[in-house]
């Protein structure tokens, strides 16, 4: 009897080729859409690295973080300090971001992950609101919220020169980074580190009398979501060249709770619809009413109270239980 | 009395009243979460919704005592359906909850920024002498808030230490289906919780409003006070968070002077973080 | 079934939560083998001697040995790791995963390298073989793909028991497995833990007597606390201070 033969049904993710063929849509569209539409969805998809890598965290392991923002911030001053301080090219910048966000996230994940529940959404939040307020002040640093401006260098990849200036190549930039992550995390969510953080969510305690030191792994998985959120505040730097102490502040916060809300917890794709349903609500809403705030409010209660764990978790689990 | 001497007492009596109004709204906050396990992330709102209401009462019928009356009245009637349509359907989901307390301070913050709009504005001191006590002129009013405070405080004391529904209370806080199980009816108790947190918030806004200025984001940075007093004291317990709150204020009261409030306030992150390592459930919780 | 070494110890065991004392000075001990019952009055404190052992509590005193090792002060996962597995007694499972996952959970701990990212889980070919065959034993195969919230209370219980032994213990603390479990899943659950009883040594506790007279190799009678009586089936059975312990109490 061969394992390979009888693949235990892993229900919980998105079908892989699903998403496949939403990346392969994707770099068609890169060609196709006209100027507009093809900046908001190069911004999409950085937020969708971005709520991918906080559903490691929040769907994956149960882990309700609302600290997130230090990441994205710190991952987009990575890239930005780096290349204005160290004069490196572009994908070494990168190399800054994700180290800011690995260090970050050990030294913030060895504080709080230990913390039961509520004490590490609050204290995440006090950290998210601490690096808001340094990175407001130190305005030699971070130059507060004017922000810093950049100039990009050329992306030489061997024998082509690249300029991220041009909107087409900032696009598959960005999407061949979206394609990248999405493997890997979908490939750890699949190998047996992946399987035991899905064990953390459904019964934490059970899984520390199977014998694992669960604190090490939920420790793992707030490190691996840092590192994430941090590449997608870097390649936000990187689209925007430029980065300001706004990076730090509460939307990026609490914008991928709410992507991996609506669009399903644990599902690691599944807060991609989120981020398409709230970016698009963001664009069209907020031009005829000011006080959109105000439905985005309205729209989270809403979303909660059909299913806790989003709206493709709640289609998925429809699915599971009809079948039973 | 020696310039730097009178400074420091000056601070530091401003720091702790300043400590005095904090604690309320955290402790508001701690019994929030000690009855129903939940962070209401909305409740730096209901402080700012307090000080709002206070403005429209005090313009409108202009006495800052009548707000004291009023405004907890008004926050009955938004925290009481709050409670009960709002949070209650999301019952023991404690993260999800969470999530759904910062819908509603969305909904809160927005309401305000379109009624009383963006801009900050004083309400007037409503009693405006000083008082002259080791050699330093001290503001009335800054000491009426701390009368006002601690009476609050007794009251509450007296409720959850000498009311039968007091007791009803605490006793939900120990171990809710252990009440449950008693016979108690823990649906009461919970809208009453949270009534009581809210109001408590609310107070903190009407006291506080005079001092600082009202404006619809005020409540961010007092719940962010909240969050480390809470943290160091320890969550569900009332005693601790009134400590921390008035160690934490005057603390940063003092400092404040000596650095930048940035600066100071990096000092209390620090003090929380030593806290946390030793004592992951702050000082005061077993 | 009786010899054998002594494979679980507890020395002077004592639990004390503020005012409350749950275990007095506890001692006693289990060999290789055996199929030990712990039963007693509710509040004798069965449960937090299982607590105690496992791990979840640290004893105000006293200490515990597993095979030799003191494993007193050591974490759950650590003792689970020296080979000890244990059920709780309300289904404590992973509601939504399948059946085979969640046991496959507990073979994969004792790899050397459980945390692999970069292999995927179900191509490691031994372990899906172990997880089929601790299926097959407790009579769960047929339901290797269902969600575990969807079994019923009895299987749910089997599947507690199995997710005990996926981590290849060598002593098995049950606690209360027949639980709030109709009278011929109680059947169903008791062949399973005789079938259990030859390969590996077993702690039970259990409330009912049928259970333990059928299964128990030895018995050890708790109340309020401190040890009470120990003994074969028999011998329990014929005892004043245990029948007394028991008629006492309207359980």
């Amino acid at each position: 009897m061969n394992g390979r033969s009888e693949k235990p049904i892993e229900k919980r993710e998105t079908p892989t080729y699903l998403v496949l063929i939403f990346l392969v849509l994707l770099l068609v569209m890169g060609m196709v859409l006209p100027k507009g539409a093809r900046s908001l969805v190069t911004h999409m998809m950085i937020f969708c690295i971005l709520a991918m890598g906080y559903d490691v965290c929040f769907g994956l392991t149960n882990q309700c973080s609302l600290g997130h923002a230090v990441f994205f911030g710190a991952g987009a001053y990575g890239v930005v300090l780096s290349m204005l301080h160290l004069k490196v090219g572009i994908l070494p910048s990168l190399f800054f971001s994700l180290g800011t966000g690995f260090i970050l996230a050990l030294i913030m994940g060895l504080i709080c992950v230990r913390l039961s529940e509520a004490y590490f959404v609050i204290i995440t939040a006090i950290f998210f609101a601490v690096f808001h307020l340094f990175a407001m002040d130190l305005t030699w640093l971070t130059g507060g919220d004017d922000g810093l401006s950049l100039n990009l260098p050329p992306l030489s990849l061997g024998p082509v020169t690249l300029s991220l200036y041009h909107p087409m190549v900032n696009y598959y930039f960005v999407l061949i980074f979206l394609g990248i992550s999405y493997l890997i995390l979908n490939r750890m969510a699949r190998s047996p580190m992946g399987k035991i953080f899905m064990s953390i969510r459904e019964n934490e305690k059970r899984l520390q009398f199977l014998g694992y030191d669960v604190f090490r792994y939920k420790l793992i998985a707030f490190i691996v979501s840092g590192i994430f959120s941090a590449l997608s505040g870097g390649l936000y730097a990187l689209t925007l060249r430029y980065a300001s102490a706004d990076f730090f502040s509460f939307p990026w916060s609490i914008m991928p709770v709410v992507w991996c809300l609506i669009g399903g917890i644990g599902t690691l794709a599944g807060p991609w619809i989120g981020v398409v349903i709230m970016s698009l609500f963001q664009y069209y809403v907020s031009a005829w009413w000011t006080y959109y705030l105000i439905l985005f409010g309205i729209i989270i209660l809403l979303i909660l109270r059909l299913s806790r764990k989003g709206i493709l978790g709640y289609l998925i689990s429809r699915r599971l239980t009809q079948k039973a | 009395m020696p310039e730097i001497v009178s400074t420091t007492l000056f601070l530091l009596v401003n720091g702790l009243i300043w400590g005095l109004i904090v604690a309320l709204i955290a402790i508001g906050l701690s019994l929030i979460f000690g009855v129903m396990g939940i962070v209401n992330m909305a409740h730096g709102d209901i402080y700012m919704a307090g000080a709002v209401l206070s403005f429209y009462v005090v313009s409108m019928l202009g006495s800052f005592w009548l707000s004291l009356v009023l405004v907890p009245a008004a926050i009955i009637l938004i925290a009481a359906p709050m409670e009960r349509f709002v949070l209650r359907p999301y019952e023991g989901y404690h993260s999800t909850t969470m999530i759904a307390t910062v819908g509603i301070s969305f909904i809160i913050q927005q309401i305000a920024l379109g009624t009383y709009g963006g801009i900050p504005k004083k309400i007037t001191n409503p009693w405006p002498i000083s008082f002259n006590f080791l050699g330093v002129d001290y503001p009335g009013y800054r000491f009426l808030v701390a009368c006002i405070s601690i009476l609050i405080l007794a009251g509450l004391w007296l409720f959850l230490y000498k009311t039968s529904y007091g007791i009803l209370v605490r006793a939900s806080m120990q171990d809710r289906e252990m009440a449950s199980a008693m016979g108690i009816d823990v649906s009461k108790v919970l809208i009453t919780t949270f009534v009581i947190g809210s109001i408590l918030a609310a107070l903190g806004g009407v006291l506080a409003a005079p001092i600082n200025q009202v404006f619809y984001l005020m409540g961010n940075d007092v719940i962010l006070l909240c969050f480390i007093v809470v943290i160091i004291g320890g969550l569900g317990s009332l005693k601790g968070t009134l400590i921390a709150a008035l160690s934490l204020c005057s603390l940063e009261g003092v400092l404040a002077s000596v650095l930048s409030p940035v600066q100071a306030r990096a000092a209390i992150f620090i003090v929380m973080i030593i806290v946390l390592i030793r004592r992951p459930r702050g000082l005061f919780t077993e | 079934m009786n010899g054998g070494n002594k494979i679980l110890e507890t020395v002077s065991v004592t639990m004390r939560f503020g005012g409350l004392t749950a275990l007095d000075g506890v001692t006693y001990s289990i060999r290789e083998g055996e199929v030990r019952g712990i039963i007693g009055p509710n509040g004798a404190g069965k449960t937090t001697l299982f607590n105690v052992i496992t791990g979840e509590l640290k004893p105000t005193s006293g200490k515990i040995f597993l095979r030799g090792k003191e494993i007193s002060s050591l974490p759950p996962h650590a003792i689970c790791q020296e080979g000890l597995g244990r059920t709780f007694q309300l289904t404590f499972i992973f509601p939504e995963m399948t059946v085979y996952d969640s046991i496959w959970v507990g073979v994969n701990s004792r790899a050397r390298r459980p945390w692999n990212p970069f292999i995927l889980a179900h191509q490691v070919d031994d372990f899906s073989q172990k997880t089929k065959e601790i299926c097959h034993l407790v009579g769960l195969e047929e339901k290797m793909n269902e969600l575990a919230s969807n079994l019923s209370y009895g299987d749910q219980k089997i599947l507690e028991i199995a997710m005990a032994l996926s981590t290849r213990p060598s002593i098995l603390l049950l606690d209360e497995p027949t639980q709030g479990v109709s009278p011929q899943e109680t059947d169903n659950i008791a062949a399973v833990i005789e079938k259990l009883s030859k390969r590996i040594t077993i702690i039970l506790i259990e409330h009912s007597m049928d259970v333990v007279l059928r299964l128990c190799s030895s018995i050890t009678v708790l109340n309020e606390g401190r040890v009470v009586a120990e003994g074969s089936p028999k011998e329990i059975s014929k005892n004043e201070e245990v029948q007394r312990v028991y008629l006492g109490e309207a359980s």
